[in-house]
């Protein structure tokens, strides 16, 4: 028997790349709304419980990482295009489309930073914890371009809708927490 | 050994997640600010530990009671 | 009374709390009345203009003298050199309490601080943050060497060089004194030995609670001087990190009597269980820009310290104390252990016996409302709580009888012991003292009437 094998330079592997980066945007979106509304505010949530908003937060970020790692992994495993391992990594020196690509980078290495400080939360201290943690707005915006600048359904009609929901999403629930905070200072 | 939960008041912000997590031993105050009262038996100390996670501030912890 | 005048310690004019934090949480819904009536001030909430220091036995032995290096030295002698045992057993034999306000024994200090496994630091607290409280500044102008010596001694015991001076920033005299004397000390002759410690000086910004301990460890490590949580004593861990021994500048002063007189001689002064003198702090009778710095050996009658005064409502312990019934302290010496009976506290020695035209009441409510605006509006219960117990009390005092006995009691039990430092607790026990001891001039308050 044979085993069954992966044409490597065939659509597939693209067609995956392309599935889970625009999940992967969305993803990452619903990340930053939850990190938002868990964390504006006081006292016991109104709709759900605080601790299940943080906890939906955490989980997708885990799940998003698991989606990253499919994510680049087709992208370099794919001989179509030349994109090397590191290529994921380096922000520079990419062959393929380097700024669009070099910007994913960039946000795959500010979410490592997100990851492994929040995996050593107790061993640093919380100022430094919560600077870089604050990244997570950089690395969103970051993988917005990216995914604007190389994603190949960004041009497509429902792409642009997907991409545009997400940008509005994240601007109104700043803008909400801002106000929130602003708010909160006044009235003490 | 005991615990008890302490509260690091300049770092609490009041979100509340702790009295969500363990309303047997806290409660929020009229400004949202939790109430510790008594002591976390051993049956409650996986939540405890839970709510010391949870806070997004960092502010509460489990210490040693006496 | 015959006593030494001072120079003046004036103040800074507009001087108040410190630059305040922004807070992080939103303040109470403050329930208002209708009236913006406030209550009369009949409490000075500055420091005095003026301090004068009467002789006493020990500490204030040399008042008339000045404060010159020379003249400490030919009253009490050379620095005595002694190792950390010796150091300890006399201070545990002395029984020497900390004279800050909580009375912590100061030897069990010392022997964290000795155990710790990095080197220790020394600090003198001189920041005198209770505005009615002068007896340190007293200290540091007329007898400096005492407070330099009680450090300096406890420094090379625990084979340490770096001891800091916190001075407060709206007494300059006392920063100008030590500064004085340490230039003193310097110009002394002889070779430099090694041990011989490093001093430096700090000023701390005006404020009731930058004299906080962890406030001025704060301070000295570069950040703003406000509270912060301790997770462990700082005699333990505290500035760096570090075995950090901060003491009230007459505790260091005791010290260095004990260890000069030996525990016998120092327990020549003072009742069995209690040897020793205290400083305290009384307004003058006269002169209303004038406070009064007198040493009492412990077991002394409160009528030989207070005459005619003692007759009077009194509050002990500054504005974090309690209140002590017209008459109750004619019965009563100066002990900390038999107030602490009465559910009293001496607390930092300020003695306030109230005039003639001042009702413990509304004396209350004006502190309190003081202590509210002194709140480093750092931890949400007390930026909160204190200004809602404020405006309770204002309305108890002014007669309205829309304030409310329950409520006071829930925001005192809401405020005490939930802040980073005891500003909040102070203020609860302030409160608490008055509506126990004085519960029917309150109920009387409530009722819209006023005794006095």
């Amino acid at each position: 028997m044979s085993l069954p094998s992966i044409d490597l330079s065939g659509p597939l592997l693209w067609f995956a790349n392309r599935g889970t980066g625009i999940v992967l945007l969305v993803l990452y979106t619903a990340v930053v709304l939850l990190g938002i509304l868990s964390a504006t505010g006081r006292g016991p949530g109104r709709f759900v419980p605080r601790f299940v908003t943080q906890g939906l937060h955490r989980n997708l970020a885990l799940l998003a990482t698991v989606l990253l790692a499919a994510h680049v992994t087709t992208a370099v495993v794919d001989t179509y295009v030349d994109i090397r391992w590191f290529d994921a990594f380096l922000p520079v020196g990419g062959l393929y489309r380097p700024l669009y690509l070099g910007m994913g980078a960039l946000s795959l290495d500010l979410l490592l930073a997100i990851g492994v400080s929040s995996l050593l939360r107790s061993r640093i201290s919380e100022r430094v914890w919560r600077r870089i943690h604050l990244l997570a707005y950089v690395s969103w915006g970051v993988a917005v371009i990216h995914t604007l600048g190389i994603g190949t359904d960004a041009g497509s009609p429902w792409g642009r809708w997907t991409v545009l929901s997400c940008v509005a999403a994240v601007v109104v629930a700043v803008a909400g927490r801002a106000v929130a905070r602003r708010v909160q200072v006044v009235r003490s | 050994m005991t615990w008890t939960m302490r509260v690091d008041w300049p770092s609490c912000a009041a979100r509340g997640l702790c009295a969500e997590l363990l309303p047997e031993r806290i409660h929020l105050d009229e400004w949202g600010f939790p109430v510790v009262e008594g002591t976390v038996t051993p049956d409650l100390l996986g939540l405890a530990k839970a709510a010391a996670t949870a806070c997004p501030h960092r502010a509460l912890r489990l210490v040693s009671a006496g | 009374m015959s006593g030494a005048v001072l120079a003046s310690v004036t103040s800074f004019p507009g001087a108040g709390a410190g630059a305040p934090v922004a807070p992080s949480a939103p303040a109470a819904t403050v329930r208002r009345s209708l009236s913006a009536r406030s209550v009369p001030r009949t409490v000075r909430t500055d420091p005095p203009a003026q301090v004068v220091a009467t002789p006493g036995p020990v500490l204030l032995s040399g008042v008339l003298d000045g404060p010159s290096l020379e003249a400490h030295r030919d009253r009490f002698g050379q620095l005595p050199q002694l190792d950390l045992d010796t150091v300890l057993a006399t201070v545990g034999a002395g029984a020497v309490v900390g004279r800050g306000g909580a009375g912590f024994p100061f030897a069990r200090k010392l022997a964290a601080a000795a155990t710790g496994r990095r080197r220790a630091v020394v600090v003198i607290n001189l920041a005198e943050g209770e505005p009615a409280s002068a007896k340190d500044t007293a200290l540091a102008l007329v007898a400096p060497h005492q407070i330099l010596d009680g450090a300096e001694v406890v420094a090379r015991a625990l084979r340490t060089t770096e001891v800091h001076i916190v001075t407060p920033l709206e007494r300059p005299a006392v920063g100008d004194a030590i500064a004085a004397a340490l230039s003193e000390r310097a110009a002394q002759p002889g070779r430099r030995d090694r041990s011989q410690p490093r001093w430096r000086m700090r000023a701390a910004e005006p404020g009731f609670v930058s004299g906080q301990a962890r406030a001025v460890l704060e301070l000295l490590a570069g950040r703003p001087g406000l509270p912060v949580t301790a997770w462990k004593p700082e005699a333990m861990s505290g500035l760096d990190g570090r075995p950090t021994l901060l003491s009230n500048a007459e505790t260091w002063a005791q010290v260095a009597a004990v260890l000069r007189m030996g525990a016998l001689g120092y327990a020549a002064h003072g009742t069995d269980t209690e040897p020793g003198t205290t400083l305290l702090t009384l307004p003058h009778r006269r002169d209303a820009d004038t406070a009064v710095v007198l040493e009492a050996a412990y077991g002394t009658p409160w009528v030989d310290v207070l005459g005619p005064d003692v007759e009077q409502p009194v509050l002990l312990g500054g504005f974090h104390g309690t209140w002590a019934d017209a008459g109750v302290l004619a019965e009563a010496t100066v002990s900390r252990e038999e107030l602490r009976a009465r559910g009293l506290g001496l607390g930092a020695g300020v003695v306030l016996p109230m005039r003639a035209d001042q009702c413990p009441v509304a004396v209350t409510s004006e502190i309190v409302d003081y202590l509210a605006k002194a709140s480093a509006r750092r931890c949400g219960p007390c930026l909160n709580g204190l200004p809602a117990l404020a405006e309770e009390m204002r309305l108890v005092a002014l007669g309205e009888t829309s304030a409310s006995w329950t409520r006071i009691g829930e925001l005192v039990g809401l405020v005490d012991k939930r802040g980073a430092c005891a500003h909040p607790d102070g203020t609860a026990r302030l409160v608490r003292s008055l509506l126990t001891t004085f519960d029917d001039e309150v109920a009387l308050h409530l009722r819209g009437g006023c005794s006095r």
